[in-house]
């Protein structure tokens, strides 16, 4: 599909990469968003990158829409393969069912497989982080292996706690905030997914992998004195293969 | 030393221009919902075009000033007095120390007033910002709106400042009952059949009561169709998006939107309008208009020359 410039008022330019879902689709996405970043265009305050399109908030003072349209459309032709992260996975510890995850036996049933085999399922692949969005640091992840067939609950939840670990098909969410949520809890995380007093406040940046590890209640403990205590750092290590 | 909130009002939180850079991490804006009367409210006490400044709504507050500082209050009209006596709006005004500055409700011209404070406030800014989010306790006061009993201190207090005569301007009206809002289409226009635009454009909505700082929503007396379901892969929003839910009213986005959104927006209030309809309130009859981006731009850079040359003509730096 070629690339859509999309008006969004008068400060703000949608560039639709893409009409799907796809890695192939957000990797366009995030190389035309590490284009911009590298040699900026002025006037351009902002980006945001979703699924599959790129949103550039300008100054109209400094850049109009035909200019900067023309602009982005000559940087398109040119797009180097994103190689930014490199494919860096961080490793979030789940503990999951119990109180931390109230619907991994229903979504367990729902697969008809047991729990082992559906924590298995969860848990062995790698999520591509394709945005954050809805609250401060709210990753939408997904996985390309094994998805699952359940999709949201029937009626949706008032509020679920923060820390979260949301799922359904091969999508999973980190939930860093208390909020209103329609998705299945199967889990939560010892770690804290945006914390305002850090320089870098969020837990996992767009582009980047998930890696789920399942612990026990008492690894969880264990790991969130250390979150509390500034004293635990978080696992990384590089995609086999890098970013496909 | 500073102010300290006798009574906090209905909703009264710091907010600057709003919190940008972070959108790309799911954080919204926030900032001021009148960005124009928060404009004009620093230019006229002195402060560089970002300073936090106080947005209060319907119902300001009183604040005793424990500190002589100048103040420059713009938006809605609420009444402003210092210790009893009637204060001048969109001025420049002393306010001696152990004086009260009280707001009462708004007297119908608009709904949210700015107070801004020479030399500023000192809020410990979060990201880059002194904007309170509320819905994530995010900046400004702890996160949250402010309290009877807060205090906050002055930057950097002033007693004159230069060319005290300039620094007043005409009170602005802000519309009553009704308000004609100019839009430019997309990005989603094209969910829409031609014939269900021309009806957007052709038929009004009223302002609902669910209208605060995140949206306002809207209701038409014949809902908006939408070619599909209304669904769209999400994508980014930005302040003044007309947001089409699947039930078809629509929602306009305003400054503490979410930084993304999985339904259709048929189109954007253009940034100059945005101050009229944050100043309106619930009953209000909204019409909208179509123009094209070169006009809508073409409207925006002519205010940005407006304030540039307010700011040069009150606040060179000699």
């Amino acid at each position: 599909m070629e690339a859509k410039f999309l008006i969004s008022g008068d400060t703000a330019i949608s560039v639709q990469m893409g009409d799907e879902i796809s890695l192939e689709v957000n990797q366009k996405v995030r190389g035309l968003m590490l284009d911009l970043t590298k040699k900026p265009i002025d006037g351009v305050t902002e980006m945001v990158p979703t699924y599959a399109s790129l949103m550039v908030h300008y100054r109209p003072q400094v850049i109009r829409f035909g200019e900067l349209k023309a602009e982005i459309e000559g940087r398109l032709g040119s797009l180097e393969g994103v190689k930014e992260e490199g494919g860096i996975v961080k490793e979030v510890p789940i503990c999951y069912g119990g109180e931390l995850g109230p619907d991994l036996e229903d979504c367990a049933r729902f697969e008809d497989v047991s729990v082992k085999e559906f924590i298995r399922m969860h848990s062995e692949h790698e999520y591509y982080t394709y945005m954050l969005g809805f609250a401060p640091g709210h990753a939408y992840a997904a996985r390309f292996e094994e998805p699952f067939h359940f999709k949201r609950r029937e009626s949706p939840r008032v509020k679920i706690a923060g820390q979260s670990i949301v799922a359904q098909l091969n999508l999973s969410n980190l939930i860093p905030f208390p909020q209103p949520c329609g998705w299945n809890i199967v889990g939560g995380t010892p770690l804290t997914i945006c914390n305002y007093t850090k320089k870098d406040p969020f837990l996992v940046h767009a582009g980047e992998w998930i890696k789920y590890v399942p612990v026990n209640q008492r690894e969880y403990e264990k790991i969130r004195a250390d979150v509390l205590k500034g004293t635990y750092q978080v696992r990384t290590y590089k995609k086999e293969g890098g970013v496909k | 030393m500073g102010i300290v909130i006798e009574n906090p009002g209905i909703l009264t939180t710091v907010q600057d221009e709003g919190r940008f850079g972070y959108q790309q991490f799911g954080v919204s804006p926030a900032g001021s919902m009148d960005a124009r009367s928060f404009r004009i409210a620093n230019i006229l006490a002195g402060n560089e075009r970002g300073e936090g400044a106080l947005e209060m709504t319907f119902q300001g507050a009183a604040i005793r000033f424990e500190e002589e500082n100048i103040v420059a209050i713009t938006g809605a009209d609420m009444s402003p007095n210092i210790d009893g006596e009637p204060a001048p709006m969109y001025q420049a005004v002393k306010i001696p120390a152990g004086a009260l500055l009280s707001f009462g409700m708004t007297n119908g011209n608009g709904c949210r007033a700015y107070l801004a404070f020479a030399g500023g406030l000192d809020i410990r800014p979060v990201m880059g910002s002194k904007s309170t989010l509320m819905r994530n306790e995010l900046g400004g006061m702890d996160g949250r709106k402010l309290l009877k009993g807060d205090r906050i201190g002055f930057t950097d207090a002033k007693s004159s400042l230069p060319n005290m005569y300039l620094r007043r301007l005409t009170p602005e009206t802000f519309p009553k009952k009704e308000l004609t809002l100019r839009v430019v289409r997309g990005p989603q226009d094209c969910e829409f059949t031609e014939e269900e635009c021309r009806n957007f454009f052709w038929y009004g909505a009223k302002i609902t009561n669910e209208f605060d700082r995140m949206g306002c929503r809207l209701e038409r007396e014949e809902p908006l169709r939408h070619i599909g379901d209304g669904n769209i892969i999400t994508d980014g929003i930005s302040f003044g998006s007309i947001q089409v839910p699947p039930n078809g009213q629509p929602i306009i986005m305003l400054a503490d939107r979410q930084s993304t959104g999985g339904y259709t927006k048929i189109g954007s209030v253009i940034s100059v309008d945005l101050p009229k309809l944050v100043q309106s309130m619930a009953g209000y009859k909204v019409r909208f208009i179509e123009v094209g981006i070169e006009l809508a731009q073409e409207l925006y850079v002519r205010q940005e020359k407006e304030f540039d040359g307010l700011e040069k003509r009150l606040n060179t730096r000699v």
